[in-house]
């Protein structure tokens, strides 16, 4: 390999250097119907699962075809992404912040070959590359994150996960069938990049074990003040320990403090976190962010713990796959799953999703832990109570 | 300007068993000056090559450029 | 013929969803066929090493990847997230895997020519793999070395004149929905303010300066589809002030069955017939609509703008006209202190260039979260622990019932001394006149 310089000049790196100029300017990317139309929509319909139509006051008409992906994804996929926007969109093209990727059009006959040729492209393992759907009551893309494609501190891996539950939901994906939209998100530990608290199925990764302290190499290659100090619980003490008959210095950590949030990992590599039979998966269920008809809510933990089963989380995709079956026999139009569960009650959605309430169900955490606990009468009796 | 940089290149020189700051331990050195100030000038001693960032990927803290156990760890 | 075996990820090719496990086989394949003939700048198989790291722990259960503290490029203190493996022997191609986050464009609008771009140079200096996009809004090219960084800053600025997103105690990369550009709802021009922003605060989004990082989403209206008031420390989200303006002909047409009810959101299942009463009138949450069986009336008084009738029935209501947002503050995930939502502090603001009323309450706001907030603390915490009040006295807006669900049900008030008359200083003299002691 020779080093090709794109024009940098390490030994002057202030020179000819282009900074702070931000994101390029929205209107060169928007597609002409967009640009002639913005602001002046008058109303929208989805015409069949992953087809939106969006009707301007002028007359003119975009449909939008939404397709799911993996967000993690490789440049010849994008490219061949390019090569469909650019055979039926005029070269346009946008993603959702659901990594959704919709193609425009700004005519109806122009929908079904883009459908025709979204649909018949296949990776080689058999699985679609652009499967359109992921609009109204039913289940649109996941949104995750790096899981063990690329994190250091995750109790979970996202990408595998993710396109597990995805297989289990695709039906839902490709119509909408629901009473309402579900929202599923993953994170793969609670540090939440991209917060998944408020979705109606938030998949979380969760560690259960303190970091392994690694003595003999710790004052060697990380600073003992910088890993103390990043500790969010004060749960880390500088410590001297014997090893190998002489002492050296180290760190102690509290396990009863410890959230095991991997801030020590970041800093100092001496403190993995990672623990094969201790990380796994939480399910909280019933969170929204929407303001439509009930305020936002937070998702609430309903399953403590299942264990990582890679490759296809057998456990998991059963337990999301369970509730939404259970939902959407028995909510009503409109309501969201957490809005489904709050009328019957938390209990009944227990006996009904045939979950098992542990005591780890129950908020232990600081202040908001009283006003979950119930100070009434009145509940509803079910197969909990013997 | 001078003299604060100077400051700050003292500050951090005179730290033993931890190379990397946050933003507001400098702006303990300026008790009387605004955080956007304290700003200019580290970013003044960044841009000189004097000090560079180090980055949790959520938080991030200053230190001499060069400086620190991770450094050594990393190239 | 692949490098590793990977039978656990081979499990993740079947079935329906997009396999990531055979995208990144597709990226290994076009690396080593390398139709375009590039002198690759990192390691040929890196993709082929992606999977094979990931196979490892899909056996171990077990990450393998190491953080780095490596930042940015020169002058920078974020856009950058340094990655090692912890099995660089056996996986030398991605022994230094870096990710680079790349700022997308508002609304996440793109040519197929700027992407193609972007392509180019990540197929040239990077691994072929991204995240479009990453959960902050960034495009996240995920795997370089150290020595292409520079390079990579100096095409990205230079050829697709564009720049680094954020990451770090800093301004993170603004996001937003699609606002005005496709969408009815839209109550201010998303687009447009989220630009404006981004590009006003340049030095925030670049040089970490907080006590924590910082995010920015805007929502057009109170659908959230960016998930503003979950996701983002200052979550802008449209509203409006005046009335629902309503088209009686076309609520008649929804009710005939001529538009499909909910935008057509429920068209896979027979949930029969459209009736207005009960899925609009009755759903009301502040039941301040009623229908007559020809005319739709909306007591707009009491209306909260929830946006569900409006969704029912888009063609037939529509937002009002005088239109802005509500600003809410503090949104963070469960570390440390418990998930929380952003707080409303301004009901409404109007959203127009140059946006000077919103960026006096963002820059009031990081002037006293610098003064005030701890070394990894989100705003939303220094809110919870120097209370609402003194975030209401910092950005000088005046309490309102809005600000609450509820008043407090504890009586504990802690009065200002100024508040009460005479201060704290009593009159020992003048009080025993009156009591005998």
């Amino acid at each position: 390999m020779a080093f090709i310089s794109s024009g940098y000049n390490p030994e002057k790196p202030m020179e000819n250097r282009i900074t702070d100029i931000g994101p390029r300017h929205f209107e060169e990317f928007y597609p002409p119907v967009i640009k002639a139309n913005k602001g002046k929509w008058d109303y929208h319909e989805i015409v069949k699962p992953g087809v939106l139509k969006h009707v301007a006051l002028s007359g003119d008409v975009c449909y939008t075809v939404r397709v799911g992906a993996a967000r993690l994804m490789s440049i010849t996929l994008i490219r061949e992404a390019c090569d469909v926007a650019d055979k039926h969109c005029g070269g346009h093209l946008r993603f959702t912040t659901r990594n959704n990727i919709e193609f425009m059009v700004d005519a109806e006959a122009k929908v079904q070959p883009l459908i025709d040729d979204l649909m018949s492209r296949k990776f080689a393992g058999g699985s679609y590359k652009f499967p359109v759907g992921g609009t109204g009551a039913g289940v649109s893309n996941i949104v995750h994150t790096q899981g063990w494609a690329h994190c250091h501190t995750p109790a979970t891996d996202a990408s595998g996960p993710v396109k597990a539950v995805m297989d289990e939901m695709f039906e839902h994906f490709q119509s909408m069938d629901l009473p309402a939209m579900v929202r599923i998100a993953l994170a793969c530990c609670l540090n939440m990049c991209g917060a998944v608290h408020c979705s109606d199925i938030g998949i979380v990764g969760i560690h259960r074990k303190p970091p392994i302290i690694e003595h003999d190499r710790l004052d060697n290659i990380c600073e003992i003040p910088l890993a103390i100090s990043a500790c969010p619980t004060a749960a880390i003490k500088p410590a001297k320990v014997d090893y190998d008959g002489k002492k050296v210095n180290t760190v102690a950590v509290n396990p009863e403090r410890c959230m095991y949030c991997g801030n020590c990992y970041t800093m100092c590599p001496a403190m993995p976190l990672a623990d094969m039979d201790g990380d796994g998966i939480v399910i909280m269920v019933g969170g929204k962010v929407s303001n439509r008809i009930s305020m936002p809510k937070f998702s609430k933990v309903v399953v403590a713990y299942i264990p990582n089963e890679p490759p296809r989380w057998p456990t998991l995709t059963k337990t999301v796959k369970h509730i939404v079956d259970v939902y959407s026999k028995n909510a009503k139009k409109y309501e969201r799953l957490g809005e489904w569960a709050e009328r019957i009650g938390w209990e009944k959605f227990f006996e009904l999703c045939d979950l098992e309430f542990t005591h780890h169900c129950i908020d232990d955490f600081r202040d908001p832990a009283y006003y979950t606990w119930r100070q009434s009468t009145q509940f509803k009796f079910t197969n909990a109570v013997k | 300007m001078e003299e604060q940089k100077q400051a700050i290149m003292e500050f951090l020189e005179g730290k033993k068993g931890k190379s990397k700051f946050y933003f507001s331990d400098f702006c303990k050195i300026f008790p009387d000056l605004k955080q956007r100030e304290v700003k200019k000038f580290l970013t003044a001693l960044v841009n000189e090559g004097k000090l560079e960032f180090w980055s949790s990927g959520s938080t991030t803290m200053y230190g001499i450029k060069g400086a620190g156990k991770q450094n050594a760890e990393e190239d | 013929m692949a490098k590793h075996k990977t039978p656990l990820l081979d499990e993740l090719e079947s079935g329906p969803w997009p396999s990531f496990v055979s995208d990144i086989k597709m990226e290994a394949e076009h690396r080593h066929q390398n139709p375009d003939g590039l002198d690759y700048q990192i390691p040929v198989d890196c993709p082929d090493d992606l999977l094979g790291v990931m196979e490892l722990s899909y056996k171990d259960k077990e990450t393998h990847w190491k953080h780095g503290g490596i930042v940015g490029v020169f002058g920078y203190g974020g856009g950058v997230i340094g990655r090692y493996c912890d099995q660089p022997e056996k996986f030398p191609g991605v022994a230094h895997f870096h990710t680079v986050r790349v700022a997308q464009p508002a609304g996440k609008y793109y040519t197929t020519e700027y992407l193609r771009g972007i392509m180019d140079i990540w197929d040239l200096r990077g691994s072929g793999m991204t995240n479009m996009h990453g959960s902050t809004g960034d495009m996240v090219l995920l795997g370089t070395t150290t020595p292409q960084l520079e390079e990579i800053f100096y095409d990205l600025t230079h050829t697709m004149n564009t720049d680094l997103g954020g990451s770090g105690g800093n301004l993170r990369t603004p996001a937003d929905c699609l606002g005005k550009s496709r969408c009815e709802f839209a109550c201010y021009d998303t687009n447009a303010v989220c630009h404006a922003l981004t590009n006003d605060y340049q030095d925030e989004l670049h040089r970490p300066a907080f006590p924590y990082k910082f995010k920015f989403k805007f929502d057009g209206c109170p659908n959230s589809c960016v998930a503003a008031l979950a996701r983002s420390d200052f979550s802008v989200v449209g509203t409006w002030k005046d009335d629902i303006r309503i088209d009686q002909d076309r609520v008649k047409a929804y009710v005939a069955g001529e538009f499909k009810p909910n935008a057509g959101a429920h068209g896979s299942r027979d949930w029969g017939k459209f009736d207005i009463v009960a899925e609009v009138v009755d759903r009301c949450p502040t039941k301040c609509m009623s229908y007559d069986g020809a005319k739709l009336s909306i007591d707009n008084s009491n209306c909260t703008r929830c946006m569900h009738c409006i969704n029912v029935m888009p063609a037939a209501l529509k937002i009002g006209e005088e239109t802005g947002a509500s600003i809410l503050l503090g949104a963070k995930a469960p570390i440390l202190d418990g998930a929380q939502m952003s707080s409303l502090l301004m009901p409404f603001v109007v959203v127009e260039e140059p946006y000077d009323e919103i960026k006096e309450i963002i820059e009031n706001i990081w002037d006293w979260w610098m003064e005030e907030g701890k070394n990894r603390e989100r705003v939303g915490e220094t809110m919870k622990r120097l209370s609402f009040q003194k975030l209401l006295e910092v950005t000088g807006i005046p309490a309102m019932p809005q600000h609450v669900k509820e008043p407090r049900s504890n009586p504990y008030i802690f009065f200002k001394e100024e508040e009460v008359p005479g201060g704290w200083t009593r009159d020992q003299q003048a009080f025993r006149e009156r009591h005998k002691s």
